[in-house]
């Protein structure tokens, strides 16, 4: 993401048009339209600055651990990005994440096998997103009550079926998927790394992801243009609740037991990751590097906050405020992107330059 | 007036110049929005190498009747027929698939996308059936608005980016490029100066000369005599009367939109007869 419409583009469309004014203003606007930048610099800069009161910031124990606490967030994360780009809003996934968690364990723990426990907690995904996306696109409701009411309903089920008891211990078999290393990384890692590749490609290199963000960008002229508007925005709830499904499961092998307490607030640390990466809850803008930038720094974050003896009550207050930052600077990455005599003019009348909210 | 003796649907049906069948048919199309009558069962006909004006005042209906022709809308009844076979498009998908082009009044295109991904919206080319083939989307859309003279600074500008005048060229272009028989413009010089109304007005003559379908709603009358062939009024929701340029006044069209002048249509007065 780069440059004055670049942003607005996604990557492989950025490189080229640049209108070339001089080469100062370029790299300023690359600077400030490029949150992953920002992103990455803030976490360098942490890290530098807390290297100088904690040497285990240095420590390779210390980054494997990072690293373990990135993937799950990182995996529903893109998914996350998916939904918002698409100018939707998914928060059913925190119990979502859970419910993909316990299904896959009492799967596993039936001894049926790896496969169809990861199968079963994603099928529960798959459905939960499929209900999603039909009451939001086809009966018209609107997204942040039909995933709230997801959220409450779906933890209420899984707490009831388990009275509440994590299932486990877990087959060491099941157990290893999540908690083996390979070349002194956890295997974690690798699974996410695929993910987020397939992410990326699915959000920015195929017809599927261009269409996800015109419909974001303008849903009316999406469908008038022909784009099967309520198909492509039903799909990609599917896609965020078999993401956030997966993570469960994976999350079950790594702790070798299901637990139905899991999950509480991690929507919230999803849609925090998104944002601090530049994706716009008012649709057609964000990134997947992005928002696996923003799922790293919450991990830096919050990891490296214990190791300055950080009241702890304040890690929360830390990662508050890295929000509001973000969200400021996303407002001020639309604001020059759109500064045409239409949108001035709109500004001066007081209305919000580039959101789209008529159209969601 | 002139044709009053002729009921609005044999006038409609009757083959123009060409002696052929009209390449694009509406029949007693009604469309409502919960209780406003949007279209009261409105008829319209173009032929090959004719471009039909929608004349008629805010909220007369025109837009509906440009969106039920391009399936944005299905209609609550009446038939749709294109080269004379029925078709009724549920998605504007399938209008386009059936030759049918359309610019639209609010332009359709994402404001957040660039020019070339507009360009492609809904169309997009394919790498392997999945990926989107950016590069070739980008050099057709060039050479599309190097041919059109959008006046469009780069293809990859984000269409939030250009002036109204822009914005309406490249929507224009977009559906020129597409090289359909039947073209539907809705307002395409709402946003324009004169010499891009100019423009316009000459892509219009080169599209009757290539002998396609045209249908333009327009408010500028002067626009329309100088480049239309007919004249078909609307007024709340209903066709009222179709005209030949040749056969009447602006000021005769204005007695018609204000409903000064009675209109042909005059069904609400008299029970409906079997068309
Ligand atoms: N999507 C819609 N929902 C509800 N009412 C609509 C809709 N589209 C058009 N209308 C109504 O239908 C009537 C005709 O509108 P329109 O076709 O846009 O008129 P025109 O283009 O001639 O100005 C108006 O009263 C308008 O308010
Ligand atoms: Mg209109």
């Amino acid at each position: 993401m780069r440059g004055t419409g670049g942003a607005l583009v996604s990557i492989p469309a950025a490189e080229g048009h640049r209108s070339a004014p001089s080469r100062r203003r370029r790299m300023t606007q690359w600077a400030f339209g490029s949150a992953e930048l920002v992103v990455a610099l803030v976490i360098i800069l942490f890290v530098l600055v807390g290297a100088t009161q904690s040497a285990q910031f240095f420590d390779g124990l210390t980054w494997i651990n990072i690293l373990r606490n990135t993937v799950f967030v990182a995996i529903a994360g893109c998914f996350t990005t998916i939904v918002l780009v698409n100018g939707g809003l998914d928060l059913s996934i925190g119990s979502v994440f859970m419910a993909g968690a316990v299904g896959g364990a009492a799967v596993a723990d039936a001894g049926y096998g790896n496969l169809l426990a990861f199968l079963a907690g994603i099928g529960i995904g798959a459905a939960v997103g499929l209900l999603n996306g039909l009451l939001i696109n086809y009966a018209q409701m609107p997204a942040i009550i039909v995933t709230l009411g997801t959220l409450f309903a779906v933890r209420a089920l899984a707490v009831t079926l388990t009275q509440g008891q994590p299932i486990g211990p877990l087959p060491n078999d099941f157990a290893a998927i999540g908690q083996s290393d390979f070349l002194g990384l956890p295997l974690l890692v690798y699974y996410a790394l695929i993910i987020v590749v397939v992410a990326y490609l699915l959000l920015h290199r195929t017809m599927f992801g261009w269409n996800v963000r015109a419909i974001g960008g303008n849903r009316v002229a999406a469908r008038s243009m022909g784009i099967r508007v309520n198909r492509v925005a039903t799909s990609v709830y599917v896609l965020s609740g078999v993401s956030a499904a997966l993570a469960g499961v994976l999350m079950a092998s790594r702790l070798g037991a299901g637990d139905p307490t899991l999950g509480n607030g991690f929507e919230l640390q999803v849609i925090a990751a998104a944002i601090i990466g530049g994706t716009s809850i008012y649709g057609a803008i964000g990134t997947v590097p992005g928002t696996v930038l923003g799922a790293l720094l919450l991990s830096v974050l919050t990891t490296g906050l214990i190791l300055l003896k950080v009241d702890p009550g304040l890690q929360n207050f830390a990662v508050g405020v890295v929000i509001i930052v973000a969200a400021g600077m996303d407002r001020a990455r639309k604001a020059r992107m759109f500064r045409t005599s239409t949108n001035v003019a709109r500004e001066r009348q007081g209305k919000k330059a580039s959101d789209k909210d008529a159209n969601r | 007036m002139n044709t009053s003796a002729v009921t609005p649907v044999e006038r409609g049906l009757t083959p123009r110049s060409t002696g052929t069948y009209p390449v694009l048919e509406l029949r007693d199309a009604s469309k409502s929005f919960g209780h406003v009558v949007a279209l009261n069962q409105v008829n319209l006909s173009v032929h090959a190498g004719e471009v039909l004006a929608v004349v008629g005042d805010n909220g007369a209906g025109k837009s509906t009747l440009v969106k039920v022709i391009s399936g944005v809308h299905r209609p609550d009844m009446g038939e749709l027929l294109v080269h004379g076979s029925r078709i009724s498009p549920g998605h504007p998908t399938e209008a386009r698939a059936q030759g049918i082009s359309t610019v639209f009044q609010d332009l359709a295109l994402v404001e957040t996308l660039d020019v070339a991904a507009n360009m492609f919206l809904g169309r997009q080319i394919s790498r392997w059936g999945v990926f989107a083939n950016r590069r070739r989307m980008i050099a057709e859309a060039e050479k599309t608005l190097r041919t059109y003279q959008g006046n469009v600074p780069s293809v990859r500008v984000a269409v939030g980016e250009l002036s109204g005048g822009q914005r309406q060229s490249v929507a224009i272009a977009r559906a020129i490029r597409e090289n359909n028989p039947i073209v539907l413009m809705d307002e395409p010089t709402a946003a324009l100066g004169v010499q891009e109304t100019a423009r316009v007005g000459s892509i219009i003559n080169s599209l009757r000369a290539e002998g396609k379908a045209v249908v333009i709603v327009s408010h500028d009358l002067g626009f329309v005599f100088e480049h239309c062939d007919r004249i078909q009024v609307m007024r709340l929701g209903r066709s009222s009367a179709t005209r030949d340029v040749r056969d009447t006044t602006r000021e005769g069209v204005i007695g018609l939109i204000t409903g000064a002048v009675p209109g042909d249509d005059t069904r609400d007065h008299r029970p409906r007869s079997g068309s």
